[in-house]
């Protein structure tokens, strides 16, 4: 098993009574509540945790969300960028460019190969397909999003592995008439690319392309049905099966020298659920495209009728995008205890740790790489780089020994 | 009513291969209704006042109410293609038009594209065109407003006519997704409005009323005085004490001055 970690640059010093009058603490709070020399502070820290992955053979990855307290990464190609240069040894995963909401995929898939190229073939490519707050951010219609995300990942991958001069592009989304790259990528025909999804009709397509497939704080019903529909699709398609290398998970992960250390620090990054979350009915439940209209008797009513079906369950705790308003308000108030046990936050002494990962992983029939979702919240730098030690001397190496693994 | 369902009140309506849903009432005079960003409940009052001077037509626009959606049908253009075939295909030589909110956005177009087949035009608290400065919206952005806000600015009196949405039947609640989804898809970028529109106004020859509620807080009554000069020779009217759907809360007054016009 292989192991990335990231930090999404939260910006957690917002008055707590400004965020608390907010109705969304992501896409219109406003920006006078980020100190941009407070942020400076921030990316500096962040960018040493990373560089300290590096030297502890630890892979990096960088995520983007815009316009929030939850992130300040909106422009992933430039830590991505950076990591480029400054990393020496580890591989570097951006997940990634929110590319349903780019206007010009051609423009991300230089940025990526000039990644590829600085970092001498150590950047692998992910894609998320955004949502909630991102669509206002970005402007982007949120009902063809998945239309976009689709078009746009074969507009790139295009892009980055045609080398015989200038191609033309009109699809549905996207209309560039003269494609020709420069750098082309290092690696060949392009980086190994992922996707980010927990839907199973996504699910299935990222198992045809076989793409890594990542599932983030979905707990191990949703990783082991969306792991399933990769798998299903595959033979349904007659294509060869693939090993626990296709599927990786992203959880809060901390790892202390006690149980008690390890979940008293891991704590604070629940800090992501209870502050970050907070999004606006707009963004979320009345988003059209977010939830199916068929149902909408359970987004709509906010009283219960007598005899109504149970509830459908839309929770999407990474983006914020809780359907069902009870879910939403379930996930903001879950405790560090409710969290381990719906696989979300894997937090202790190292033993623990391992232990506490190797569950979920039997649980979901396996993953070959887990990305930690680190550092959020008001956990400090100090706090963060010995998380980062414990898990890289402690951790990694029993990880790396669970091979990877053809599972039916 | 025992059945709360307006699927079952409803006609079909087959054109181009789409089968629409429709809403018929009256006789009299044609008029063809656009619906807005809502379908329009069969039950609603105006339809049998104005059902008593004319015989009306109120298709749901295909992906809304319970009209399908063809896959490749998502631009606004496809919705004024769409109604162009939909006047050729109706048995009356003309028919007035009558355009609500989005479905004004569509009348304006059609009524550019084809006066032949139209008597008549009423644009009723209509979208389409962009009149302020670039930096200040025209039309209230409703998918990027709180929800509270938008039924604050759709109604003069939200207590009294903003839906509850706990009293709608499931139907009424998926009908309403479906209407949200759609108004999306098709009015996302550049919202609500095409920016070439303005120009060609001057093509709609035939009488026309513009139409709109005193109180509209989605798109404001000066919005519609504009509108209606770059129309020749239309006429402008108010409705006091109404918002965005002056046919909903005020239903006597709108009906009045719609059957005014027919009678010009």
């Amino acid at each position: 098993m292989d192991a990335w970690w990231q930090c999404e640059v939260p910006y957690p010093f917002v008055p707590q009574e400004v965020l608390n009058a907010a109705d969304s603490v992501r896409a219109s709070l406003p920006n006078r509540y980020c100190d941009p020399k407070v942020a400076a502070d921030l990316f500096e820290e962040v960018i040493d945790e990373f560089l300290l992955c590096d030297d502890l053979g630890l892979n990096v990855l960088a995520i983007e969300h815009h316009a929030g307290i939850n992130s300040l990464l909106g422009a992933n190609p430039l830590l991505v960028g950076i990591l480029a240069r400054q990393t020496r040894q580890v591989r570097i995963l951006s997940l990634g460019t929110l590319i349903s909401v780019r206007k010009d995929p051609v423009r991300v898939a230089e940025e990526y190969a000039t990644a590829d190229v600085i970092s001498r073939g150590r950047l692998e490519i992910g894609f998320v397909k955004s949502g909630g707050t991102e669509m206002a951010s970005a402007n982007a219609n949120p009902v063809n999003n998945v239309e976009r995300y689709w078009e746009a990942i074969d507009l790139i991958k295009k892009a980055l592995s045609h080398h015989d001069g200038p191609f033309s592009w009109e699809g549905k989304h996207f209309a560039h008439r003269h494609v020709n790259i420069w750098p082309r990528p290092w690696q060949q025909p392009h980086p190994r690319m992922w996707s980010a999804t927990g839907d199973p009709e996504t699910a299935a397509e990222v198992g045809r392309r076989g793409m890594v497939h990542v599932l983030v704080l979905r707990g191990p019903e949703g990783t082991r049905r969306a792991y399933a529909a990769h798998r299903k699709a595959r033979a349904e398609a007659g294509l060869p099966k693939v090993t626990t290398d296709n599927f990786a998970y992203a959880a809060f992960v901390y790892v202390g020298d006690t149980d008690e250390e390890g979940r008293r620090v891991g704590e604070k990054l629940l800090w992501f659920l209870h502050t970050s979350l907070k999004s606006a009915p707009q963004y979320s439940k009345f988003l059209p495209g977010s939830a199916p209209p068929h149902a909408a008797p359970q987004v709509y009513r906010t009283a219960p009728t007598s005899g109504a079906a149970a509830p459908v369950s839309l929770a999407n705790a990474e983006k914020g995008v809780a359907s069902a308003g009870h879910n939403a308000a379930r996930l903001q108030s879950i405790t560090a205890e409710e969290a381990t046990a719906q696989g979300i936050f894997f937090a202790g002494n190292p033993d623990t740790v391992y232990k506490q990962v190797m569950e979920f992983y039997d649980k979901v029939g396996g993953f070959g790489h887990l990305s930690l979702v680190g550092r959020s919240g008001f956990m400090t730098h100090a706090e963060s780089e010995k998380g980062i030690r414990l898990f890289s001397k402690e951790v990694l190496p029993r990880l790396r020994e669970i091979k990877p693994v053809t599972v039916d | 009513m025992a059945n709360a369902s307006g699927s079952a009140l409803a006609e079909r309506l087959s054109v181009g291969g789409i089968e629409l849903e429709v809403v018929r009432r009256g006789t009299g005079r044609p008029l063809l209704l656009l619906h807005g960003a809502q379908t329009v409940d069969p039950r609603a009052r105006f339809l049998d006042l104005l059902g008593a001077h004319a015989e009306i037509i109120v298709p749901s626009h295909p992906g809304f109410g319970h009209s399908p959606r063809p896959a490749d049908f998502e631009t606004v253009y496809d919705l004024v293609h769409f109604y162009l075939e939909v006047l050729e295909a109706l048995p009356h030589e003309k028919v007035t038009l009558l355009g609500l909110s989005f479905g004004g956005w569509l009348a304006a177009e059609v009524a550019v594209k084809c006066r032949h087949r139209l008597d008549g035009l009423i644009l009723v608290d209509a979208f389409g065109i962009k009149i302020s400065d670039r930096e200040t919206p025209d039309i209230l952005d409703v998918f990027n407003t709180s929800p509270q806000e938008v039924r604050r600015r759709s109604w003069h009196d939200p207590e009294a006519w903003a839906p509850d949405f706990n009293a709608l039947s499931d139907d009424q609640l998926v009908v309403r997704a479906r209407n949200w989804e759609a108004l999306c898809l098709y009015g996302w970028h550049p919202y609500m409005y095409n920016p070439q529109l303005k120009r060609w106004l001057r093509r709609i020859t035939i009488p026309t009323l513009v139409l709109w509620g005193a109180s509209d807080g989605i798109v404001t009554p000066s919005y519609g005085r504009a509108y209606g000069e770059l129309i020749p020779g239309s006429r402008f009217g108010l409705i006091e004490r109404a918002g965005h759907h002056p046919e909903i809360e005020q239903a006597e007054a709108f009906v009045d001055a719609v059957v005014k016009f027919l009678n010009r």
